[in-house]
């Protein structure tokens, strides 16, 4: 496991530099004039950020109403009896619910879990697995479809949510099957 | 679907910041206008004359539990400023303090910029050096629903903000990846990944350079290179729009590629997870790489089964033109453009 680490993260180190150099000395090799090229596809960078702001506000000031208005704990309040029928504590749900929304809002919730349960307690596993497991898929909607103007997402939504469910409820027992 | 979600989320605030207040209001939750007895130590004797001076506040921890009905205990004492105003005797805590519930949160909704927590004295012998006292806090009501109206704006600034910082990022890459294009570098790529991604995106044709952006993108994705892996995302959707007959309309396509982001492969955890965990993060990367193994296959079949389902089925706007009467109604309403909505 350890060398596996060390040689993805070797991996993911020299990925970068090696296509920001790699570009540019191939296209330079290919006889391309790098500069001008990368001036004039950089220039649209500006006007595809514009064009995500107006999807951007929109996701993301419903998402912080939530959660500003208390609603994790109606959430988890209800639905705890449920959850300990399957078998999955109660204390992750919130990561559930929150992480499709907010990406530092869950990250909040590992930091607190940690306060609470201290780093080495099945709870923080699961809710760590399940935070690495997943995305802000509603973020990721508002970024990627934004930035090509996208209004109606279709089963983007109903897609990336299914996958967000299954991979929390898989994290759960994957961390108890293999600690504890 | 994005609509009622969207709709859900906001009316939901208000039902539940409704609630919540409802309910603090009925509990009275934060003691409005009743006294809290402390006690107040002068590091020197009590001046008379003096505007403002400081203070230690001590607040007894059974007090206190008893008062607001809870566990959770203050500290020994707080550093303060004892004030003299016009209104009479006031007390206002260090801003630094780390309060308990529920006066955390009084500070929070009363204080202004200063977060200074101010108390009215409401009795004190003003004599001598330690003084038992009883204070006042401020009225709290409402609570939630003045934090739904002041996130709202907060977050639209997020918003923002954090378009501001994609940026420089996306500009980066965007140049990057036309000079790859120029020099046919994407051509390359598209020829190695077209035997696994070209089943999973029917959509683009065979040496279309979608196909290997789509293939950058996901690779930053599983190596959990953030700052690339989103501008790459962005660029490949531009590809992928290009192949699209609708100006607003997402294709099975892109779906196919958003599903495949949200539940991608993480060879390397999230970055904001590393910084959290520290070392535990080690014996986690097995279960997160199941998780998403795992969950990535099933959002490939989750995004290709309900392209297949009825109602998106028709709303697919590069549909075959097979079904020749339904086609021009598609193109009327791209042309009066979103009219309609699902």
């Amino acid at each position: 496991m350890e060398t596996f680490r060390t040689a993805i993260e070797l991996l993911s180190v020299f990925v970068l530099p090696t296509l920001i150099v790699g570009f540019p000395l191939y296209g330079l090799y290919k006889g391309v004039p790098v500069y001008e090229e990368f001036v004039e596809g950089a220039k649209e960078g500006f006007d595809v950020a514009v064009m995500i702001i107006p999807y951007l506000v929109a996701i993301l000031f419903a998402i912080g109403m939530f959660r500003a208005s208390g609603a994790m704990e109606f959430l988890v309040e209800g639905l705890r009896p449920v959850l300990s029928l399957i078998n999955i504590p109660p204390e992750v749900l919130p990561m559930g619910i929150i992480r499709p929304l907010t990406g530092s809002g869950s990250a909040g919730i590992v930091v607190d879990l940690i306060n609470q349960y201290g780093e080495d307690s099945l709870i923080v596993k699961i809710a760590a697995t399940m935070f690495g497991s997943t995305e802000t898929t509603f973020y990721v909607i508002a970024v990627y479809f934004g930035a090509v103007n996208i209004k109606k997402t279709r089963h983007a939504v109903p897609a990336g949510l299914i996958a967000d469910f299954f991979a929390m409820i898989l994290a759960v027992y994957v961390v108890q099957l293999l600690f504890a | 679907m994005l609509n009622y979600i969207w709709a859900g989320l906001i009316m939901f605030s208000l039902v539940f910041a409704l609630a919540t207040d409802a309910r603090e209001i009925v509990e009275d939750r934060y003691r409005n206008d009743e006294a809290l007895a402390v006690t107040l130590e002068f590091p020197e004797r009590y001046a008379p004359d003096a505007r403002r001076q400081p203070v230690n506040v001590r607040i007894e921890p059974e007090v206190y539990q008893q008062h607001y009905d809870t566990d959770e205990a203050p500290a020994e004492s707080y550093e303060a400023t004892f004030l003299q105003t016009r209104d009479g005797d006031q007390v206002r805590f260090s801003p630094d303090a780390s309060l308990p519930e529920p006066l955390n949160t009084i500070r929070e909704f009363t204080s202004g910029s200063d977060n200074e927590l101010q108390a009215r004295v409401a009795s004190a012998q003003t004599n001598g050096q330690t003084i038992p006292a009883t204070i006042v806090f401020d009225e709290v009501r409402f609570v939630k629903m003045t934090a739904i109206a002041q996130a709202a704006f907060d977050f639209a600034d997020t918003a923002v903000n954090i378009i501001i910082g994609l940026i420089g990022a996306l500009a980066l890459w965007l140049g990057l990846l036309r000079i790859a294009e120029k020099a046919g570098l994407v051509a390359v790529i598209v020829k190695l990944v077209r035997p696994i991604l070209r089943p999973l995106f029917p959509g683009v044709p065979k040496d279309h350079p979608a196909l290997g952006v789509i293939a950058l993108n996901l690779s930053a994705n599983m190596l959990g290179l953030g700052n690339a892996a989103t501008p790459l995302g962005i660029k490949a959707m531009e590809e992928l729009q290009k192949l699209n007959q609708s100006d607003d309309t997402a294709t099975d396509d892109m779906v196919m590629l958003l599903a495949m982001n949200t539940a991608s492969v993480q060879l390397v955890p999230p970055v904001l997870l590393v910084a959290i965990m520290g070392l535990q993060i080690n014996q986690l990367i097995f279960s997160i790489i199941i998780v998403t193994g795992c969950s990535l296959i099933v959002a490939i079949i989750a995004a290709r089964l309900l392209s297949k389902m009825r109602g998106y089925r028709e709303s697919d706007p590069n549909r075959p033109k097979k079904a020749a009467p339904e086609i021009e109604d598609g193109v009327d309403a791209k042309a009066s453009d979103s009219s309609q909505s699902n």
